[in-house]
């Protein structure tokens, strides 16, 4: 009883003689919300982080004082020089005064230069320390990374919220540092990013107003850059990632003056590899449905001939968007959509012979698209607008 | 050091009873003399400077001496008169023979009982019982008079609802078991009594129902109830602490109520209830967590009123435990939990807090739990007044003072709306005093150590019993029967078999396959 006793003693005390060394009160930390890294000369980079300021958004809870406005200024940039990231975050730590956490950073963005170079060594440094968050996006930006951070845009908080929800809306592409992780060290080691740039600000507005915007997507080999797309190829490249979400698509149909614009409602994309006669090839099966949003020409899209007519323009538009992307993704002979893997764990032997030169085989490989498009609502009104009974086009 | 502490531990030596029962209990063993006077002088000297013991002597139909011995506000004046000395006063040629026939069969007196003992006599006047001694004879006879002023049965206080009755006990034995009788018709429900306390000599009594309560439970309170050797009991609390199973619990094993519904209630389980004279507040024993969790209320209403409430009652006493410790774990050791747009609002507001997270915490609380204490000894007038004031006044002052953070307040005041969510007063206050610990256990430990917290009580609460039944029946020993009333409340058409652990005696309580349906209409249909 007794030694039970004693026991349950020291088992009580020793807890509360750790004297909560991890204990971080809020007021203590530097919530740092978005990071970019760049090259500098002399195999330098440079690492810039946006910390929030959080006086600025009280309301009613300070003494008044200075209350600023929803435009004021919320974050502040602070930068370093270093041999890598921990070189220049120990540096960067004395110029603050409070703890540098970067729990919440959702938002990093390499310099184009150091992209050029080669991330390998600083994304360590992001997968490895505990906390940095896997889920956090990576952008490359055009040019130097470093004034993304330093805009204020005037919709949301901090300029990397803005990036997020861009990212969000699926116009560019979605990438996670976990994502990014895997496409790396995958088979295809192969990666696309998103590329960032500022839309310079309109008149009337400080330089600083001026918001990042999402212009493409970069392809890395290996974890060099080698190239990049422009939007629409990004657009085509998302059908082939199944991430298409919500943008339009504008086409002629033949023998009608005017355009049609189609919203996607849905799409159901599936690659199938195949290896048909030794001959490596890549069938797309694409089901999607959309609704019409504008429509210029005459055509009555009730009138099933014209709604052939206007799906079977839809279909032509979406097959060239996607050879277009895949294409490009062939020239650079980067493997960026994970094909590798499919193959794989489709014809793991075949795939085992070819491994070491994948990325030939993949620069040759046929894509045949099949689409079924199909044009399923159009909106409040069937015949087109503002035209009388005579001039719709009803055959 | 731990010579000393081993000094502490070992068995306390049984410590002699140093009551004195001598002088209280007035030789016991006494019995009435034969002699009139000597009786008399007896209960005269018994009864020295007790200014309100009325000694009436009279002549018993103009011949015998006797003497009428009562405590005038605690018999029935009136009945006295007219049923008692009325018709023994009368002057009258024939003296009824023999004496004590006519005083124990022929007097229109509720009840009367030969008393030989002069603690008897005692005991009967103390309870308003008027004692009748006359000459030649060495027996008294209490007579059954007895009255006294009573509170008039109102709703109780402290348990009221929307839907029930309204009706609580009162401070008198007699009117609650009446009130219980009421409820519960027939001769099984069986009522014992016993007398306890030197000084007191309070009557409690032991209510069950014969054939579903268990006999062994009930051994175990009449046991238990017995070897309370105490100068007084003033109220049940009294009892429940003598009697309970685990004293050092902050979680009671015995439920008291104020209302005869819920006492019913419990009987129909096989549980059982101890009345205490004096107290409308009555003992249910035994319980288990979720008597102390579920309200009468939740069974006045449809069954899915009464389940919504009842999860909103569970979620809620998980807030008034754990929802301060929470939000100091997670602002001091987890911020990465938090989603950002929240931890900058918070972050934002605590800039200009000069105390940790847990300080502010703590004195937060503290203020709360004095504020509440307080307003229960307020007067009607100034309550209301004061709370308004101490609420948001103080709340909104501090916090525009810079003293302590929005986000606080609005953590304090949930937590102290989601504590009254408890039906039970009792049950209330385990979790308000447990929520201190579980404070300093976030503070120092994070979720770790609310985790800890959060253990160490679910293993107290699974090895408390109460009066041998497990304290989280059915959820600890595991019974999927009950569980129905437990995670929701079934409708009453479900509710056939009775709580196993107490009700084992007559397991079903109503016919099966009994919900309402125009299918099980007329035979005609």
């Amino acid at each position: 009883m007794k030694s039970v006793l004693l026991l349950l003693v020291i088992c009580g005390t020793t807890p509360f003689l750790s004297g909560c060394w991890d204990r971080i009160e809020i007021t203590d930390l530097a919530i740092v919300t978005a990071a970019a890294i760049d090259k500098k000369d002399n195999d330098q980079i440079e690492l810039s982080v946006q910390v929030f300021i959080p006086s600025s958004i009280t309301s009613g809870g300070g003494q008044g004082g200075s209350s600023q406005g929803g435009s004021g200024v919320t974050t502040m940039v602070r930068n370093e020089k270093g041999a890598n990231i921990s070189d220049a975050l120990s540096k960067l730590q004395s110029k603050l005064p409070r703890k540098i956490f970067w729990g919440h950073c959702k938002v990093f963005v390499f310099g184009e230069k150091l992209a050029k170079k080669g991330i390998q060594e600083q994304l360590d440094f992001l997968l490895r320390h505990p906390q940095p968050r896997e889920k956090a996006n990576m952008y490359v930006s055009k040019g130097d990374a470093k004034p993304i951070l330093e805009s204020l845009p005037p919709l949301e908080n901090y300029s990397g919220e803005v990036l997020r929800e861009l990212s969000d809306l699926h116009i560019g592409m979605l990438v996670t540092m976990q994502d990014l992780d895997e496409m790396l060290t995958g088979r295809p080691q192969a990666a696309a990013i998103p590329i960032v740039k500022i839309l310079p600000p309109a008149k009337g507005q400080t330089k600083l107003q001026g918001i990042p915007y999402i212009v493409g997507t970069a392809v890395f080999k290996k974890d060099k850059m080698t190239g990049t797309m422009t939007e629409k190829e990004t657009r085509g490249l998302l059908w082939l990632r199944d991430e298409v979400e919500s943008y339009t698509v504008t086409f002629q149909p033949k023998g009608a003056k005017g355009n049609i614009s189609l919203s996607p409602v849905s799409a159901k994309v599936k690659i199938i590899p195949q290896i048909i006669n030794e001959k490596w090839k890549l069938l797309v099966k694409i089901n999607t449905d959309g609704a019409v949003i504008q429509n210029g020409t005459n055509l009555n899209l009730s009138n099933p001939k014209s709604l052939k007519a206007a799906e079977r323009a839809y279909q032509k538009d979406i097959e060239k968007r996607i050879e277009m992307a895949f294409l490009h993704t062939q020239d650079k002979k980067a493997d960026i959509l994970g094909l590798g893997k499919d193959f794989y764990r489709k014809y793991p032997k075949q795939f085992n012979k070819v491994d070491n030169h994948w990325d030939e085989i993949f620069a040759e490989m046929e894509v045949e698209v099949d689409v079924a498009a199909h044009i399923r609502r159009q909106g409040y009104i069937n015949k087109p607008a503002a035209l009388s009974e005579k001039e719709v086009k009803d055959k | 050091m731990i010579r000393n502490m081993g000094k502490l531990l070992r068995k306390k030596k049984e410590k002699k009873s140093l009551m004195q029962n001598d002088y209280l209990d007035s030789k016991p063993s006494d019995s009435l003399d034969v002699n009139f006077n000597q009786n008399v002088e007896t209960l005269r000297s018994v009864y020295d400077n007790c200014s309100d013991v009325m000694f009436r002597s009279f002549l018993l139909f103009g011949k015998t001496r006797a003497m009428l011995i009562y405590i005038a506000g605690l018999s029935d004046i009136e009945a006295i008169e007219q049923y008692v000395l009325s018709p023994l006063m009368q002057e009258s040629s024939k003296e009824p023979q023999p004496l004590h026939e006519f005083i124990e069969h022929k007097m229109p007196v509720p009840k009367v009982v030969k008393v030989n003992m002069v603690a008897d006599c005692i005991e009967s006047i103390s309870s308003g019982n008027p004692i009748l001694l006359y000459e030649g004879e060495s027996d008294g006879f209490s007579l059954g008079l007895s009255k006294w002023e009573k509170r008039a049965i109102e709703e109780p206080v402290a348990e009221g609802g929307v839907r029930g009755s309204r009706e609580g006990f009162i401070e008198s034995l007699e009117v609650n078991t009446s009130q219980l009788r009421r409820i519960i018709k027939s001769p099984a429900l069986k009522i014992q009594s016993m007398k306890i306390g030197t000084l007191t000599r309070t009557n409690v009594s032991i209510a069950y129902i014969d054939g579903l309560a268990d006999k062994t439970l009930i051994e175990e309170i009449k046991t238990r109830l017995e070897r309370i050797e105490i100068d007084g009991i003033l109220e049940s609390e009294y009892i429940e602490e003598m009697i309970e199973d685990n004293p050092f619990s902050p979680f009671p094993q015995i439920m008291s109520t104020e209302r005869p519904d819920v006492a019913c209630a419990s009987l129909l389980e096989g549980r059982a209830v101890i009345l205490v004279e004096g107290t409308p507040f009555t003992l249910i024993a035994p319980i288990s967590f979720f008597s102390l969790i579920q309200s009468q209320e939740d069974y006045a209403q449809r069954f899915m009123a009464g389940t919504f409430i009842r999860w909103l009652r569970y979620f809620f006493m998980g807030l008034s435990l754990l929802l301060p410790s929470l939000y100091v774990a997670i602002l001091t050791f987890h911020q990465e939990a938090v989603p950002t747009a929240l931890l900058l609002s918070v972050a934002a507001s605590r800039e200009s807090v000069p105390f940790p997270a847990i300080v502010e915490a703590l004195a937060m609380e503290i203020t709360f739990e004095a504020l509440r204490e307080a307003g229960v000894r307020l007067p009607k007038q100034v309550g209301s007044a004061v709370s308004i004031v101490g609420a948001l006044v103080i709340g909104q002052a501090s916090v525009q003072a810079g003293l302590v953070s929005a986000p606080m307040v609005i953590v304090v005041a949930i937590t102290g709306i989601a504590s009254f969510m408890m039906p039970r007063y009792i049950a209330g206050i385990a979790f308000r005093m447990l929520r201190f610990p579980m404070m300093l256990l976030a503070g120092t430990l994070g979720l770790l150590g609310i985790m800890m917290g959060i253990i160490a009580i679910v293993i107290h609460l699974c090895s408390l019993r109460s009066f041998g039944v497990p304290y989280l029946a059915p959820l600890a020993p595991l019974k999927g029967k009950e569980l129905k009333d437990v995670l929701w409340r079934a409708p009453w058409w479900r509710m056939d078999s009775r709580p196993r652990l107490t009700g084992e005696s007559n397991a079903y309580r109503q016919a099966p396959e009994q919900s309402p349906n125009p299918k099980r209409g007329s035979e005609e249909e």
